[in-house]
């Protein structure tokens, strides 16, 4: 329903970055929430595993211990401990129309918090990397978050309604990154509010009226 | 000769006695895949073991796991091979490709472990993750009759990369093979980390023009 409308998408290097496994965790889900919505992104992504597999059958073999395949398969015979359930925690309200992605079925994320009128944020924990930096920010209609720039990657997945970064105007299943180099100053569109999620490679480091604002958070 | 015997009693050889030895590159890796997933054939399981732990064990070298913890992890990369052949569909994938998704989650997992991320729980799971036939919105994907069949693709890819210019081929294979490709490619080819991307991404373009 939303892949017609999609028109940011990530870019070869990035998604090589997903396909050759370098990508961290927090990054990777925002990528794989885009993944889920976007069939063209999905099959260029389908030859960049394939290239990956090209590139694991021309790879000169290592040698391997003597006994490898009959251990390998006393390991079949062994069996594997079954593992352990996922924890799926309830993920905070959206409003109607809206869906989590997929991606973020084994995360947990906290109830809607206040950061500014107008204003409020999710944290969402990775379980297999529990420092990774992924929040979902929820901004009302006709709001803008004060420019800020990036130290860092930040990739930002539009999972509900519109916004304008002074470059172009996202929507729904549109991707975006910015790195160290962009300054921008997103306005949410008027009609509706914003749900983004977003991913910042490293530390979460926004200065000025962003840290300010992040300051309120923790105290939160 | 092989060729000149008559065929045995109660088989269908021809077919056979021009398959390539064991080991080839042109061995049919998918039917081996399917043979395992249907009989649990152990000749086919041997034949794949052959040919691709050894190489997932280079890869996981090359990611800088200690020799050690390659051979560890080979083993159970083709463990979960085993266990997951059923969910090998070959008109989705290629076996190189579906095993290199196999490889790619150990190598993520063992990268997390060593810097102290690695949590117990979940990783044998998520394996899962890393076959292509549980990636996410599967209803969406484009029939099996739509599609070459995926080793074809396959093949058309090897041709594809080998025209490749060299420095293009290796900006690929770094990609895949290093630990931190963006450093190591601009170190090998003597051009600024800020423009390793685009020339990523140039490579990429240019595989993708030689496929059409």
């Amino acid at each position: 329903m939303m892949m017609n409308t999609i028109r940011h998408h990530p870019d070869d290097a990035m998604l090589l970055a997903h396909a050759s496994g370098h990508m961290e965790a927090g990054t990777s889900l925002v990528l794989a929430s885009h993944l889920e919505l976007c069939e063209s992104c999905r099959e260029r992504r389908r030859e960049l595993d394939a290239l990956g597999g090209l590139m694991l059958d021309t790879l000169e073999p290592a040698a391997l211990a003597a006994d490898a395949l009959a251990r390998t398969l006393a390991h079949i015979d062994a069996g594997t401990p079954s593992p352990p359930a996922r924890r799926i925690d309830t993920p905070p309200p959206l409003p109607l129309g809206a869906e989590w992605p997929a991606a973020l079925a084994h995360c947990s994320a906290t109830r809607w918090r206040w950061i500014a009128p107008g204003m409020r944020w999710s944290r969402v924990t990775v379980p297999e990397s529990p420092r990774a930096n992924v929040f979902l920010l929820r901004i009302a209609a006709g709001r803008y978050l004060p420019q800020h720039s990036h130290h860092g990657l930040e990739l930002t997945q539009v999972l509900y309604g519109r916004f304008h970064d002074g470059r172009a105007l996202y929507g729904p299943g549109d991707f975006d990154l910015a790195d160290g180099e962009i300054r921008h100053q997103p306005v949410v569109q008027d009609g509706s509010e914003c749900i983004c999620l977003t991913a910042v490679d490293g530390r979460l480091c926004f200065e000025g009226v962003m840290a300010r604002l992040f300051g309120v958070l923790a105290e939160v | 000769m092989a060729a000149s015997e008559p065929p045995l009693p109660g088989k269908r050889t021809p077919a056979l006695a021009i398959v390539p030895p064991v080991g080839n590159v042109d061995e049919d890796w998918s039917a081996a895949l399917c043979a395992l997933a249907q009989q649990q054939d152990l000749q086919a399981f041997a034949r794949l073991f052959a040919h691709f732990a050894p190489r997932v064990k280079r890869y996981l070298m090359l990611a800088e796991c200690p020799e050690a913890q390659a051979e560890e992890l080979a083993q159970e990369a083709l463990a979960t091979v085993w266990r997951k052949a059923g969910l090998f569909d070959p008109c989705r994938a290629a076996a190189s490709t579906w095993i290199f998704t196999i490889a790619r989650h150990l190598r993520v997992d063992a990268l997390r472990r060593r810097q102290g991320l690695g949590l117990g729980s979940g990783d044998s799971e998520s394996i899962d993750e890393a076959s292509p036939g549980f990636e996410l919105a599967d209803l969406a994907q484009p029939a099996a009759e739509d599609r070459l069949d995926a080793e074809q693709q396959h093949e058309r890819l090897r041709r594809a990369f080998a025209l490749l210019s060299p420095q293009l081929r290796q900006v690929l294979s770094l990609s895949y093979y290093d630990e931190a490709p963006h450093t190591r490619i601009a170190a090998e080819l003597g051009i600024p980390l800020g423009t390793v991307k685009s020339r990523v991404r140039l490579a990429v373009a240019q595989l993708r023009r030689l496929l059409e």
